[in-house]
Formats: C-alpha cells, sequence, structure tokens
C-alpha cells in the first residue's frame, strides 16, 4: 500500500494511530505528565543524537541539578575524570570486561575454549562528541555536579550454566549467554510504531526519528522532552511484554531505581535537586517493583577508557545499536551549536560530491541540484527541513545515471564514506598502559614464550596441535598473526595430511621487535585482550568480506587457527551465504580449497561434519558454473586460473565423496574449451579433461597436432597451447607421451624457421614445468621414436661443426627470447 | 444478369469513434473523475502551470482515499486507484525533479511501466499526457523542434502562421509536459536538439527574424524514456545525461504483488480466450519465483545466479502461463501443473541466445533441486525440465 502521508510530519504520533490501535491516548498523556513532574527530573533520550544532546544540555544548564544519574555502567564512575579529560578527544568508549576466574557460572568449557580456561565476557559503552551521556559528563563538568552511573553491569545479566543442557544449546544456540538490552528493537517491534510507521510512511526507523525528533523545530527542551516521553511511554505500552522481560530490560531497570533511591539517601540530596537522564523506554519503568536487581557474579572485572572509530560506531561495522551516519551527525551537532543548521544539507553534500569526484566528474551543479532536490523532497515527505534519507534520495536521483544497483555501486560507496566518516578518538595518558599490551604479556609469560624476550634473535618452535598446550600456543600466535602483530611467522603450515600426523604440526619462526608493542596500541581498539581483540577483527573482517566465498572460507580456517569457538559458527554460516552470492570461478575454488582442509581436520575440532559436506558440495556445484565464465580471462589472471582449476579437479580425483557431481565438472570444463579463444587456457581445458579420464592422450596430441595443419598465425601459438596443457596435466606425460611426443614431432616438421623461433620459448617453458622423471620419459619416447638406444657412454658428437654451431645459435637466440618474455 | 446495386457493393462510410468507442483513451480522460477530485480537494498551492500539486500528484498515481467532490453539479465520491506499483520514493523523485530545474529520464528493463508512468504524470501535472514524440531512429530534428508547412512558405514565405510546431514547441508555449519516449533509440545528433531546449527553456527559429525565439512557459518540463537493454545504442552524451536526472523504475519489488499480476492477468487472457483452464495459486507462486529468481540473478535463498539475456519481465511469466494453459487445455488434463510450467518455460528464458539454456539448467540444477527435496511442486518441475535442459 501506498504511503498515506499527512500534510506533515509535525502531526502528533499519539493523533496519526489513533483508531488504529487498542491505545488510551489520555491515560498514556496522564501517566507521562506525571512521570515528567516527578522529582527527581527525568530525561529521555537515545544514544549517539544530537537533537537529544542539544537540549539535554539546554535542560541542564537551566536546571542546574546537583547530582546526576546517567545510564551509563556503574563499574566505570572512577573513570568519568578519564572521560572528561580535556586530553580524551571522542569517539572513545567504556570498555568493561568479566572473567569468571572460579567458574562460579559453570562457563568454562562452554564459554571458553576449554574447561580449564575462565570464560571472558566484555561490552562496549561508545562516546561521540555528540552523545547525549557524554555531554552530560561535559556540561555537569561545567556545572560542578556529581554525576553517577547507574546501569546494571553487563555481567550480571550472564546466564549461568544448566547442568542438563546441551553445550552447544547454549553456545550457539538461540538463547545467548548474556542477553544484549537492545531498547531501540523493544520500540521498532512495538505495534505503536509499526503503526505509526505504516501511517507515515518511514521506511526505517533512522528515517521515523529523523523526521519526528532530529529535523523538527521545536519550541523549547521543555516540548522536546514532552513529546519523547509521549513517543516512548506509548512505544513501552504496546512493546511485546515477553521481549521487554527476555532482555534483561527490567532488571536493569531494578538496578537503576535501586541506585538512585540509595544515593539519594546517601548523598542527603533533595530529589528535586537531582536528575536523571536514560534511554526514554526507561522512564516508565514500574516504580513499584518489589523484585530485587540481579548481583554480578564473583570474577575479576575490569573497566577502563579505549580509543573508538566512527567506522566502529557505524552500523556497518555490526555494531547494534551503531549510528547509521557517525559523520554526517557529527556536522550536524557542530553546525547546529554554532547557528548553522541550515548549512548542514550543503556541507554534506558537497562532502560527498568531493569524495565522489575521485572516480566521476560530479560538478557543483550536480552538488546544486541535489541541496535543491532534496529539500523538495522534504517538502513532499512533509518535513520541515531535509533528513539524511532525502539526502540519499536526492544524491541518487541526481548524480546516478542508471540503475542505482549497478551504476550506483560506486556512488553508495562514495555516500557512506562520507556518511561514516574516518575519526579516530584519543584517550588522556593518564589512564596508563593498555589493557591489550598488559594481556600480550601476561599470555606470553602463561605460554612459557617468555624466552622471545630474552633477546632480539630469531627462535624457531614446532608445535603438535595434538598437545593442549601446544595448541594454545599456536592459538595464540594465530591471533597474533591476524591481529598483525609481527612477533612471528609461520614457516611450515599443516601439510593437510591425516596420516602423516603433519596435519597437527606447525613450525614458527619468533622474534622480539619494537613494532610488536606500537601494533598492538593500535590494536587496543578491538579489544582490551589479544583474544578478544582477534576475534573483533575477525568479526570485521567476515562482515567486510561476507561477499567473497575464497576470502570467508578462509576466515573460518582462521577462526579454527586461532581456537575461536564463538566465531567458527558465524564463519560458516557467513562463508555459506558467500558461496551462494558469490560466481567467481578462483574465489569459489579457494573456498572448496579451504573447506576440504577444514574437512580433514573435522573430527578433531568438532566440527559438524554433515553441514561441512553439504557446503562443499555446494560449493563444488556453484564453481563448475562458474567455470566457463573465466575461458577468456586475461593473462595476468591466468595463473590463478589454473591454480584453481587444479585445486577442483584434484577434489574430483580423489573421489570417494558423495555429492560431488564429476560429469558436470567435466561437461562445464568442455564448454570453457568451446568458448575460450585463447591457446594458452585451451590446453589448460583440455589438458584436465584428460587428467579427468574424459579426453585420451590420443585425442588431446590430436588437438596439439591439429595445429601443425592449421595457418601459420594459429600454428605458432601451439606453444602456449602445449604450456596450458602442460600446466594441469601429468597424465597424458605418463599414459600417453608417444602421441604427444608424435605431435610435438608433427608440428615441427610443419612448421618454417620463422614460426619455429616465435613457438619455441614457449614450448620450452611448457617442458620445464615437467619434473626430471616427467622429462626423461618423455626423452625415452623421443628416442624410442628415432630409433635411439640409451648411451652407456658419453656419444662421440657425430654432427658437423658447422652444424653444432648451428644449434648454438638457435640455444642462444631461444635463450634470448625467453629472457625478454620473462620466461 | 441484372446489375447489382452500387449503394450495397460501397463500403460503409467510416465515422470517426466515439468517446465509448476508442480503442485507448489517454489517461487524462480515463481517471478525469479522479483528477478533478484531487483538484477539489487539493490544499496546497501547484507549481506554476501544474494542475495538481505534487502531493496530489503523488497521490493520483499511487492512489489513495475517496475523496469527496462535486462532478457535472453532483456531489459524488471518488475513488483514488493505485497506478503504479512501485516504491513511492521512485515517484517521489519522478515528481520534485519535473518542479525543478532538470529534465527526468526514466529508464529500466522493458516492461516495468515506465511509459505508463510517464503518461499518468503528465496527466496529473499538466492534464495533457498526448504531448509526445516516439524516439525512433529516423526521428530527425523536426520532431522535436518544428517544421514548416511548405506549400505554404512557398506562396507566402515564412510566416508564423505557416509554422508547425513539435510537441516540444507546443508544450513549451502551455507550460506542459512533453512526453519523448524511447529517447536513445533517436541517434545522438537528434538527441543532441534537446541540449539547448532544456538549458535555455527556448527553441530559436532563425526564419523569423522578427519571431526568432519560442520560450518556454513556467511548468514546462520533459519526461524521457529510456530502455535499458537499447542503452548503449545511442548512449546520451555527457552534457545530455547533465541535464537529466535518472530514475530507475525496477521490476514489481514484492513477490507478493508480482503474483498477484500474474493471477489477474492471466485470468482476463484465459477468459478471453474462452479457456476452462484452472491456473492453481501454486503454480502461478512457482512461475512467479522462477521468474523473479531469474531476472535478479539470485535465489530467494541467497544463491547468485547467471541472468539469462531475455528480460524474463512480469510480462513473459503471464505468456509462460498462458501457453502452459493452452498445453494442459489441449494436450493435457486440464489443470495447469509444474510440469506444463517446465514445457513451456524455455522457450521463453531462451529466445536469443543459446547460452542461456546454461543460464536456466543453473538455475535449476543450484535452486530447483535444493527445492526439490522439500516440495512436491519444485521436484515435478525440477524432474521434468532437466531431462529438456540436457
Amino acid at each position: 500500500m501506498p504511503r498515506a502521508r499527512t500534510k506533515s510530519n509535525d502531526a502528533d504520533p499519539l493523533d496519526r494511530v489513533s483508531g488504529r490501535l487498542p491505545l488510551d491516548a489520555d491515560a498514556l498523556r496522564a501517566r507521562v505528565e506525571s512521570v515528567l513532574a516527578e522529582a527527581p527530573f527525568w530525561f529521555p533520550v537515545r544514544h549517539h543524537s544530537p537533537a537529544v544532546a542539544l537540549h539535554l544540555e539546554r535542560a541542564l544548564l537551566a536546571r542546574r541539578p546537583e547530582l546526576i544519574f546517567l545510564e551509563g555502567p556503574s563499574q566505570a564512575n572512577d573513570l568519568i575524570p578519564h572521560l572528561i579529560d580535556p586530553q580524551t578527544r571522542p569517539p572513545v568508549a567504556i570498555y568493561c570486561s568479566y572473567r569468571d576466574d572460579d567458574n562460579v557460572l559453570g562457563l568454562a568449557g562452554l564459554a571458553s575454549p576449554a574447561p580449564d580456561v575462565p570464560a571472558r565476557f566484555a561490552s562496549w559503552y561508545p562516546l561521540l562528541a555528540y552523545s547525549p551521556e557524554y555531554v552530560t559528563l561535559l556540561t555537569a563538568r561545567r556545572l560542578g555536579a556529581e554525576v553517577v552511573f547507574i546501569d546494571l553491569p553487563h555481567h550480571a545479566l550472564i546466564r549461568p550454566a544448566v547442568p542438563d543442557q546441551p553445550p552447544e544449546g547454549r553456545a550457539g544456540g538461540s538463547t545467548p549467554l548474556a542477553p544484549e538490552p537492545e531498547p531501540e528493537r523493544l520500540i521498532v517491534e512495538s505495534d505503536f510504531y509499526r503503526e505509526l510507521a505504516r501511517a507515515a510512511g518511514y521506511r526505517t526507523w533512522d528515517e521515523a526519528w529523523d523526521s519526528l525528533f532530529e529535523a523538527r523545530a521545536f519550541a523549547g527542551w521543555e516540548e522536546f522532552r514532552a513529546e519523547l516521553a509521549t513517543f516512548c511511554a506509548a512505544a513501552r505500552a504496546t512493546a511485546d511484554a515477553g521481549h521487554v522481560a527476555a532482555d534483561g530490560t527490567l532488571e536493569r531497570e531494578r538496578f537503576m531505581l535501586r541506585t538512585i533511591r540509595q544515593t539519594l539517601a546517601g548523598r542527603k540530596v533533595a530529589p528535586e535537586e537531582a536528575m536523571v537522564v536514560c534511554g526514554g523506554f526507561h522512564l516508565f519503568l514500574d516504580r513499584d517493583d518489589p523484585r530485587p536487581p540481579p548481583e554480578p557474579p564473583a570474577g575479576t572485572v575490569y573497566t577502563t577508557v579505549v580509543p573508538y572509530s566512527f567506522f566502529r560506531v557505524s552500523e556497518l561495522s555490526g555494531y547494534a545499536a551503531g549510528n547509521r551516519a557517525p559523520q554526517f551527525y557529527q556536522t550536524l551537532w557542530e553546525l547546529t551549536r554554532a547557528g548553522r543548521a541550515d548549512d548542514v544539507l550543503a556541507e554534506h553534500v558537497v562532502a560527498v560530491l568531493r569524495q565522489g569526484r575521485r572516480e566521476s566528474a560530479l560538478s557543483s551543479a550536480d552538488a546544486i541540484a541535489v541541496s535543491q532536490h532534496a529539500r523538495m523532497l522534504a517538502r513532499l515527505r512533509g518535513r520541515p527541513s531535509p533528513v539524511l534519507d532525502d539526502v540519499h534520495d536526492a544524491l541518487f536521483t541526481c548524480c546516478c545515471k542508471g540503475d542505482p544497483k549497478e551504476a550506483g555501486i560506486h556512488l553508495q560507496r562514495t555516500i557512506d564514506e562520507a556518511d561514516i566518516g574516518t575519526r579516530i578518538g584519543l584517550v588522556t595518558p593518564a589512564l596508563g598502559q593498555l589493557p591489550i599490551v598488559r594481556d600480550f604479556y601476561a599470555q606470553l609469560d602463561d605460554l612459557g614464550l617468555g624466552e622471545v624476550l630474552s633477546r632480539e634473535r630469531a627462535f624457531n618452535i614446532d608445535l603438535d596441535k595434538r598437545d593442549p598446550p601446544a595448541a594454545r600456543r599456536s592459538a595464540f600466535l594465530h591471533r597474533l598473526r591476524s591481529l598483525g602483530v609481527p612477533l612471528g611467522q609461520l614457516t611450515e603450515a599443516p601439510s593437510g595430511d591425516l596420516t602423516s600426523g603433519t596435519l597437527f604440526r606447525e613450525k614458527w619462526a619468533l622474534r622480539w621487535g619494537p613494532q610488536v608493542e606500537s601494533t598492538l596500541i593500535e590494536r587496543n581498539l578491538y579489544g582490551d585482550t589479544v583474544e578478544s581483540a582477534a576475534l573483533a577483527k575477525l568479526t570485521e573482517e567476515l562482515a567486510r568480506e561476507h561477499a567473497h566465498a575464497g576470502r570467508t572460507a578462509r576466515r573460518l580456517v582462521e577462526a579454527i587457527d586461532m581456537d575461536l569457538p564463538d566465531l567458527v559458527q558465524r564463519a560458516e554460516q557467513v562463508c555459506s551465504q558467500a558461496v551462494d552470492a558469490d560466481e567467481r570461478f578462483v574465489s569459489l575454488a579457494q573456498a572448496l580449497t579451504s573447506l576440504t582442509l577444514l574437512e580433514r581436520y573435522a573430527v578433531f575440532r568438532n566440527l559438524r561434519r554433515a553441514r561441512l559436506d553439504e557446503l562443499i558440495a555446494r560449493c563444488f556445484d556453484r564453481a563448475c558454473f562458474a567455470l566457463p565464465g573465466v575461458a577468456a580471462v586475461p593473462e595476468e589472471q591466468q595463473p590463478e586460473v589454473v591454480s584453481a582449476l587444479l585445486s577442483l579437479a584434484e577434489v574430483v580425483l580423489r573421489g570417494g565423496r558423495a555429492g560431488l557431481d564429476r560429469a558436470l565438472f567435466a561437461e562445464h570444463v568442455r564448454q570453457a574449451v568451446g568458448s575460450s579463444p585463447v591457446p594458452f587456457l585451451r590446453g589448460v581445458f583440455l589438458g584436465t579433461l584428460t587428467e579427468l579420464r574424459e579426453l585420451s592422450p590420443e585425442g588431446l596430441a590430436a588437438e596439439l597436432s591439429a595445429l601443425a595443419r592449421a595457418p601459420a598465425d594459429r600454428l605458432v601459438t601451439a606453444g602456449d597451447f602445449l604450456d596450458g596443457v602442460l600446466a594441469v596435466s601429468r597424465t597424458s606425460i605418463l599414459l600417453g607421451a608417444d602421441s604427444l611426443v608424435g605431435a610435438v614431432d608433427e608440428l615441427l616438421r610443419a612448421a618454417g624457421w620463422e614460426d619455429f623461433l616465435v613457438m619455441l620459448p614457449r614450448m620450452r617453458a611448457a617442458f620445464e614445468r615437467l619434473h626430471e622423471r616427467q622429462r626423461d620419459s618423455l626423452a625415452g619416447c623421443v628416442a624410442a621414436r628415432y630409433g635411439l638406444a640409451e648411451a652407456e657412454e658419453v656419444t662421440e658428437l657425430r654432427a658437423s661443426v658447422a652444424a653444432a654451431a648451428r644449434l648454438a645459435r638457435i640455444d642462444r637466440e631461444v635463450a634470448r627470447i625467453m629472457e625478454r618474455w620473462d620466461l | 444478369m441484372a446489375k447489382k446495386s452500387t449503394a450495397q457493393e460501397a463500403p460503409a462510410a467510416v465515422t470517426p469513434p466515439t468517446d465509448g468507442e476508442v480503442l485507448r483513451r489517454p489517461a487524462e480522460v480515463l481517471y478525469a473523475d479522479q483528477l478533478e477530485a484531487l483538484r477539489q480537494n487539493d490544499t496546497e498551492t501547484p507549481p506554476r502551470s501544474w494542475r495538481l500539486s505534487p502531493r496530489a500528484v503523488l497521490t493520483y498515481v499511487l492512489g489513495g482515499k475517496a475523496l469527496k467532490a462535486k462532478l457535472d453539479g453532483k456531489a459524488v465520491e471518488v475513488p483514488i486507484t493505485r497506478k503504479f506499483y512501485g516504491d513511492e520514493a521512485i515517484v517521489e523523485g519522478a515528481i520534485v525533479t519535473l518542479a525543478s530545474e532538470r529534465a527526468l529520464l526514466l529508464v529500466g528493463e522493458p516492461g516495468t511501466g515506465k511509459s505508463w508512468l510517464s503518461e499518468h504524470l503528465a496527466a496529473a501535472i499538466s492534464g495533457n499526457s498526448e504531448m509526445t514524440i516516439q524516439g525512433t531512429a529516423g526521428t530527425t530534428e523536426e520532431h522535436i523542434k518544428y517544421s514548416w508547412n511548405i506549400a505554404r512558405v512557398i506562396a507566402e514565405g515564412p510566416r508564423p502562421d505557416n509554422l508547425i510546431p513539435s510537441p516540444t514547441m507546443v508544450a513549451m508555449r502551455t507550460g506542459g509536459i512533453l512526453r519523448f519516449e524511447e529517447i536513445t533509440r533517436c541517434v545522438p545528433d537528434v538527441q543532441d536538439a534537446l541540449v539547448s531546449i532544456l538549458s535555455d527553456k527556448a527553441i530559436a527559429v532563425p526564419e523569423l527574424p522578427h519571431a526568432n525565439m519560442v520560450r518556454a512557459r513556467p511548468g514546462f518540463n520533459v519526461i524521457a524514456t529510456a530502455n535499458t537493454r537499447d542503452q548503449g545504442v545511442n548512449e546520451l552524451s555527457a552534457a545530455l545525461k547533465r541535464r537529466f536526472n535518472y530514475v530507475h523504475i525496477p521490476f514489481v519489488a514484492d513477490h507478493k504483488t508480482e503474483v498477484a499480476v500474474v493471477q489477474q492477468r492471466s485470468a482476463e487472457l484465459l477468459a478471453s480466450y474462452d479457456l476452462p483452464t484452472r491456473l492453481p495459486p501454486p503454480v502461478i507462486d512457482l512461475l512467479a519465483t522462477i521468474f523473479r529468481e531469474l531476472r535478479e540473478g539470485k535465489s530467494a535463498d541467497g544463491v547468485s545466479l547467471k541472468k539469462p539475456s531475455t528480460a524474463c519481465s512480469t510480462a513473459e511469466a503471464i505468456g509462460v502461463a498462458l501457453n502452459s494453459a493452452l498445453h494442459a487445455r489441449f494436450f493435457g488434463a486440464g489443470e495447469v501443473g509444474p510440469a506444463e510450467v517446465a514445457r513451456n518455460l524455455a522457450g521463453a528464458v531462451v529466445k536469443e541466445d543459446l547460452a542461456d539454456l546454461a543460464v536456466l539448467k543453473e538455475y535449476v540444477v543450484l535452486v530447483a533441486r535444493k527445492r526439490a527435496a522439500k516440495d512436491r511442486s519444485w521436484k515435478e518441475f525440477h524432474d521434468t525440465i532437466l531431462p529438456a535442459l540436457k
């Protein structure tokens, strides 16, 4: 159904849905009025909202509270001075971690790699310059007010192990170990919001929010506060009570209420002198709830402030409570405070177009057209000024000359870059050594790798991963490698041979250098331990590379190498989707290689074999269908095609696997032969067919000898063709040497001197691909063909001196050509 | 033998069809009551020369609540029907473009409703959707600008009365909307005649020294359409591209709407063929799914696929439904099943390029086979079509 927009988005949201929901609007308004009139003074917020931050700042300055209760982790109260330190610059995040040292929750081995490794949990609370929470902290400093964080520590929500529940039902099942409170999800899923979005035609929650609160002009902070509170009250009244109970909201609210009451009593501050700044949903918490909040479990709690980045706070990084355009809202915040709110549109449009100008011609005229279009769109949609959605739509209409899904890919990337920005935060040095650095040194000691620090020289270690301590060392080194910390190099990777045991063996060369610590400091952005940072980085890479089957399969292998069981399932899922979505032959073949490698130690790693088998079969099918697409790739891409084809052929030839359709592979190789105009690739494909026994060595030789009868311009490509054959085929050498030699012989007889010179370097390069034994076998055939027996002694040269000189000249000429051709 | 009466032999005199008899009426006539009801209820000021405000145009195209109006002296309630099934943002972008400096180019695959939308926008904005130029390889600059009544020019010399205005000139004089269909079928020289019209909003007539410029009234703008399959034929110059906002019209976005369209249109066609054959909903669903997935190059469960060279439009799906019904009626049991769809599908997908056969086979192996394990309809479809693709 079309959007039935009313004349203006200024209409009261409650009026818009009146009659469509079983909601008593009068009772709801009365409830809102009563809460807003309460002492302490409640102010609703949405995280990362410039409009809220602006109105909240005004409210704080107007009311000048003595004490401010702020929704933030209560265990981080001591960090407030560091957060408002002049040398701290957002984006930063409060990072809280919890380690269950004594396994009081019984999750060791379930939420950690082994029963003797304590379970760890972490959570982040990002703060941007325009986060209402951050603005509250800065304003409180100006006012001399005290701020108290009131949120329940995240680890208090972790559910302990249930004895009879199988591990997979917990770690990877539908019940998360620690519920992630998502107040915005509760709002978006509420009947009120759904009905409002339908009536007003909002396509996303962000569009709704921006239309209702960011782009609208309010008479003052009081009106803004009342409107936002009413909106949240309506959402809460129609939210799914089951979800509210399940996601930890009620437990957190009990804690908030208790903290507020106890602090007021303890500080002897009158409620009228205090203010509560929290998510709008929590304004309507049950003030009469008799149940106490949960007590946080015993264990090691670590809390710190770490630098953060706009990318990590953006939705693109996968952060659930993300901000869709951190840089755009930063600009909005800065210009609004400077009294230049009207310039936001032009500033952002110009920022996008400037970014896009690197790859396409976008002029100032485009900027003018986009701005005009966005303003008119906003008017048509009943908004007083354009929101980000209007700007995006205008950019696509005015600057994308075709289908946005194809012609607009570059523009979309440009928009994302300009929306998100590249800002990275700074944390005051007063906070001391970063936790990841401490964790690194502690782990080196724990794993017995401390020797590497004793002197600056390389030392080698040999690990057998079947031995648990060695497995932990290996995982640690793989994590460092993934983070780019230059401590160790993997000099010998598992060979994949299960019977010899080398599947589990690794050799590492370790060497300390000053870059180790500096890299760790940079990587602290990802987490406060090597493990959590590796996990976060791999998660991010998975999100970035989700469309590339080869890379996601590689990430899956890495997740296993790094012993990150929580991520394996996710990586498996992303890889499965990538296999379905990717159409690149090489990428699919790379994925197949990684997946077959995993399959070999599936048993050892407790991987789900059936799922892996299904994924391998699907990957194989898709690779087969993608194969004809590489029939004419340019020369620089040919080596990877050969390598990909070999890996596919290897899987087929190894046999013993159900679900892999050998005939399908052969059919598509034949299709590739039919459509390939490139002699080298034709050789590669025909050679592959010979390996598959789909083409006899005689048939292959006939293809080669046919070139002897072809015109000279085709005949000279025989070297490339043969090079292609020998790049993939060994069967043709061992089984069909006779016919191959015959074909080469026919070719050489047919070629003139000039043609021979053109053809020779490639032909020589082709034979250089062979192992010595294979070359011997061919030489034997040549000898037999010419009636020569193997000589016992060095045979005296019977040719004339002139003939010998001529041979030497030919050889020199060939060597020169090969050098020129870089062969 | 008596001579036959000449009166009996003469063919009946051709009389112009009455309004009710014409084969097709333009949108502004067909939907005159809706346009008038919207005009009477319009609370916003339309841009100059527009008959309706942008919001009323939007409601006309996308449909809305029934409106009370006075038509022919009677108070009536007029339902505002939906004319275009597509994303609202597309129509908003198109309307806003027409109110701006730039012209509008609707681009998309064949059968996506570009001309349909263009006609309705012109009807709603200027009350006349017939100021139209049909772009072809034979379109000349005269078709775009103006031409002369040669006989009168010989007799009287070039005078304003002897000038034959093009639809462009008429639209400029009235502040109306010019429709330029299939612009990329025209050769580049002819397309470039539009550059000055879109920049200067004027046409120069050098033959008339005292009236040598025709300037556009406010409200004049151009809606052009271009088929993405023809874009490479005569691609627009960079100068012309800059003067157009491109609005891409995709295929019907959601599966449910497409199923409904196929269902309704197939039923109408079956009735017109007097076929008693039934098209069960699961078969329509299967058919719409296949066409959608082939067209998009991606299955609902995320499998990427090669796209065939044919458009695989909703219209093609309707064609297959009809053929399947005919097949079932004359050679089968009367009811269309997945097997009939399978038998008639290849002809619709593989038309110009035999490589499309491989595309179809890929779809059958990668997508249909996976579903066949769980769904009987898909199994029947898969088992029937696969041998035919070997």
